[in-house]
């Protein structure tokens, strides 16, 4: 099992900005920014040969006054002439390499997305929107060149600038759903990022829920999907009933959703149901709005005495919270309801951080970590099964609206990393079982993908893409 | 066969150490043996050592054989019995060193045996030949215990590989059994569509004879309005068959109705249509303007006019 201390690898790269704790697309950003203006200036080349020569000639024929617009990371930009040595995702190196003039425009157009983010920052709302405009016809399909997901980006910009009320919501059909249940089978399928989520969450429950004192297990659940986690944390439960003489223990879950959620909803409560009563398990599943939830706090939510209370968060009711109320009045009313566990699973590679008060920022660290995502299903598991299609659905499915969740919320302002309110209010991590380290490295053996590794960072387990974090679990106890 | 060897007398040997003592062995090494009943090889340092080159020469325990070794090593009596029971006694004590995260216990041997050969020279025969025999018991214990760790080890893997598979045919047996579901629903809705087809077919003309007849100012209410009713009352009762739920907390007509166009329309009442919905409604009874044949918009109609109606 590897250590990770990823807060030693930026030290060189970012002295500056103490904001970021991402070495790599933040750098691309930096100097991308800079770059931007450069290509202003030259729009109609396009070649890759051009694209080489300003990199390679970093300083002569900079417009000065790009230090003052970008003077964060300006300096930063200074420092950095051997562009070799900036550790850029792959994608961009085989953009920048190759001499396929759309995959160059695939650089151009991050750049282009990133400079329309900034605009965010500075209320420049026109500017933005012509920026994407332009930029439409670049990217004009998902499959277009740019590769990270770079359309959906553009497409969530875009919806923030034309949507000013929020539309209203909208149920799924049931076309949709099927063809996301399908995506999502591939999904774990081709990659082994859903069950590495899954499995380790459930270990951290079983770990912490064990034993005899209660055989009532209730668990409230702010990121359900479509609730296959908890067929194989049913399963285990089944299990060890069956050796447990006080036999299988109840489970109650209450899932926390959205409006739009109903049709799901109404599924996944037919199918645990189901699924638990072919174990001969008693279950019950009850659903919260979020909206309820929002205004009730914990009250929405039924508590009986005697059960053991287990949590399950993620990035995503951060984001919302930071939008309507605070992360620490959610992690104080957290700490009262007293769960004897809380198991944060970070989707979204937000690591230490929560929130930057710039858009921007957020912005690019959303563009990074979703390029790496999106590498990981073409690059390792699709190319490996031959699924390049799956790819396709799985990024169009379900990384589409999480893209635009993460967008919407980039403008959350600055926030405390999650790890401080946590630890705020006076929860600790607790670490993880041996079992559960080998649970994760043997799922990697089992999974057909490449370049998936398991390590440890602080408290968390961290799936890693060739040195990227794709996913943290981390367990804490109150 | 080495079992014994901490209770080996320390005295009344005959051995050759005196002429191996210190660095480099000449080609024509001599072994050493016991003199107990059971003639044993003693491996001391210099033998533990060319060991040790011929199988790095060989490119390691793994891939050293006994007959290899005995042959790179080229040592005379050497059996390949000895050799085999060496070799598996130090690839047990490498294992052991790989798993440990300080290679204490490599180093401790290696040293062990280093110490032995460095104060060969000087120390006294007796306790070198004490050192040797203590390090080839450590060796033996300490390939005992890791063989004990190796058994835990495997035992442990195997629990979480099963454990493992049991939770991986879960989640694939759920999601097997969630995507049936909903693709049943998905037919459901697709049958309940093609009667609902015909249903709007009876609909649009109504509306276009609705319609008509407003132009006369004609009472609505007398005109078609148990038919209206009646196949207002035939939709509900197809969109409850077809597993569509309403809103959560709203189980208004207007929303089964809505709900029910989510496959032509996954907007819904997006904006623009709910405006053009205004729009067209008011037309009817007002100018009269000719309605087009849309699905949507009949729908639109049908609401419109029956909660006026209601």
């Amino acid at each position: 099992m590897r250590e990770l201390d990823f807060h030693e690898d930026h030290g060189s790269n970012n002295n500056n900005s103490g904001h970021t704790n991402k070495t790599t697309l933040s750098s691309l950003a930096q100097f991308a920014s800079a770059d931007s203006h450069l290509q202003s200036q030259s729009l109609g080349s396009a070649a890759a040969g051009d694209h080489h020569q300003i990199f390679g000639s970093a300083l002569p024929g900079i417009d000065p006054t790009l230090f003052v617009h970008h003077s964060e990371y300006g300096d930063v930009f200074l420092n950095n002439h051997d562009f070799s040595s900036l550790d850029l995702p792959h994608s961009f190196h085989n953009n920048l390499n190759s001499p396929n003039s759309a995959a160059v425009g695939g650089f151009d157009s991050v750049q282009d997305l990133i400079r329309a983010a900034d605009c965010f920052d500075s209320n420049q709302f026109h500017l933005a929107h012509a920026i994407l405009e332009r930029l439409n016809q670049k990217l004009p399909s998902p499959a277009a060149a740019g590769g990270g997901g770079a359309f959906f980006f553009k497409e969530a910009l875009q919806s923030l600038l034309t949507v000013s009320t929020r539309p209203p919501a909208y149920l799924s059909s049931w076309s949709e759903i099927v063809e996301t249940i399908r995506a999502y089978r591939a999904f774990s399928g081709i990659s082994p990022i859903p069950m590495f989520a899954h499995f380790t969450a459930n270990q951290a429950l079983l770990d912490a829920l064990d034993g005899p004192s209660s055989p009532f297990i209730h668990v409230v659940d702010f990121d359900i999907g479509l609730g296959c986690q908890y067929s194989s944390f049913m399963r285990e439960l089944a299990e060890r009933g069956s050796v447990c003489k006080f036999g299988a223990p109840i489970l109650r879950v209450t899932a926390v959703v959205t409006e739009e959620y109903a049709i799901e909803t109404k599924l996944i409560r037919e199918s645990l149901t189901q699924f638990a009563h072919e174990l001969k398990l008693r279950f019950q599943i009850e659903f919260v709005l979020l909206r309820t939830f929002e205004a009730l706090s914990f009250k929405s939510i039924r508590f009986v005495d005697g059960e053991k209370t287990a949590v399950l968060l993620s990035p995503a009711i951060f984001r919302r919270l930071s939008l309507t109320g605070g992360p620490t009045a959610f992690v104080s009313d957290l700490r009262r309801v007293g769960p004897s566990v809380v198991v944060f699973v970070d989707w979204e590679g937000w690591g230490d951080s929560s929130g930057t008060a710039s858009f921007r920022r957020n912005f690019v660290n959303s563009l990074e970590f979703y390029s790496i995502m999106f590498e990981s299903l073409e690059g390792g598991g699709a190319a490996a099964i031959g699924g390049g299609d799956w790819a396709r659905k799985i990024e169009m499915l379900l990384m589409r609206p999480r893209i635009l969740a993460a967008v919407e919320g980039c403008g959350r302002g600055a926030a405390p990393p999650w790890k401080e309110v946590f630890a705020g209010a006076g929860m600790w991590p607790i670490g993880w079982s041996q079992f559960a380290d080998f649970q994760a490295e043997t799922l990697l053996g089992k999974v057909q993908a490449r370049g998936f590794y398991v390590a440890k960072r602080q408290a968390e387990l961290v799936l890693c893409w060739h040195e990227r974090p794709l996913i943290a679990t981390s367990a804490w106890r109150c | 066969m080495y079992s014994a060897l901490h209770s080996l007398p320390l005295d009344g040997h005959v051995d050759f150490q005196g002429s191996l003592d210190g660095t480099n062995l000449p080609g024509d090494a001599c072994l050493v043996l016991t003199t107990d009943p059971k003639p044993r090889l003693r491996w001391t340092a210099e033998l533990h050592e060319r060991f040790i080159d011929a199988v790095t020469q060989l490119g390691g325990p793994d891939k050293a054989t006994p007959k290899t070794i005995m042959r790179t090593m080229g040592v005379k009596g050497l059996t390949l019995y000895h050799l085999k029971s060496h070799l598996q006694k130090y690839r047990l004590g490498r294992q052991s060193c790989k798993e440990s995260t300080e290679s204490s216990k490599d180093v401790g041997i290696a040293a062990s045996v280093a110490e032995s050969q460095d104060t060969g020279s000087s120390a006294s025969t007796s306790s070198r030949i004490a050192a040797q025999d203590l390090n080839d018991g450590y060796q033996v214990t300490e390939a005992l215990r890791v063989q004990m760790e190796v058994q835990r080890r495997l035992h442990e893997q195997l629990e979480v590989q099963r454990r493992l598979q049991l939770r991986i045919e879960a989640q694939g047996k759920y999601l097997q059994s969630i995507l049936e579901k909903a693709c049943k629903a998905l037919n459901d809705q697709a049958v309940a569509t093609a009667g609902l087809e015909a249903a709007r077919e009876e609909l649009s003309e109504l509306a276009i004879k609705v319609s008509n007849e407003c132009q006369g100012m004609a009472p609505i209410d007398t005109i078609r309005m148990p038919s209206l009713s009646e196949l207002a009352a035939a939709l509900e009762s197809k969109s409850a068959s077809s597993n569509v739920p309403a809103r959560i907390g709203d189980c208004s007509t207007e929303s089964c109705l809505t709900s029910i166009g989510s496959p032509v329309s996954p907007m819904g009442m997006s904006p623009q249509a709910a405006a053009a919905m205004k729009k067209r409604s008011r037309s009817v009874f007002g100018n009269g303007d000719s309605l087009p044949l849309d699905g949507t918009t009949m729908r639109h109609e049908v609401e419109w006019m029956m909660n006026n109606m209601a």
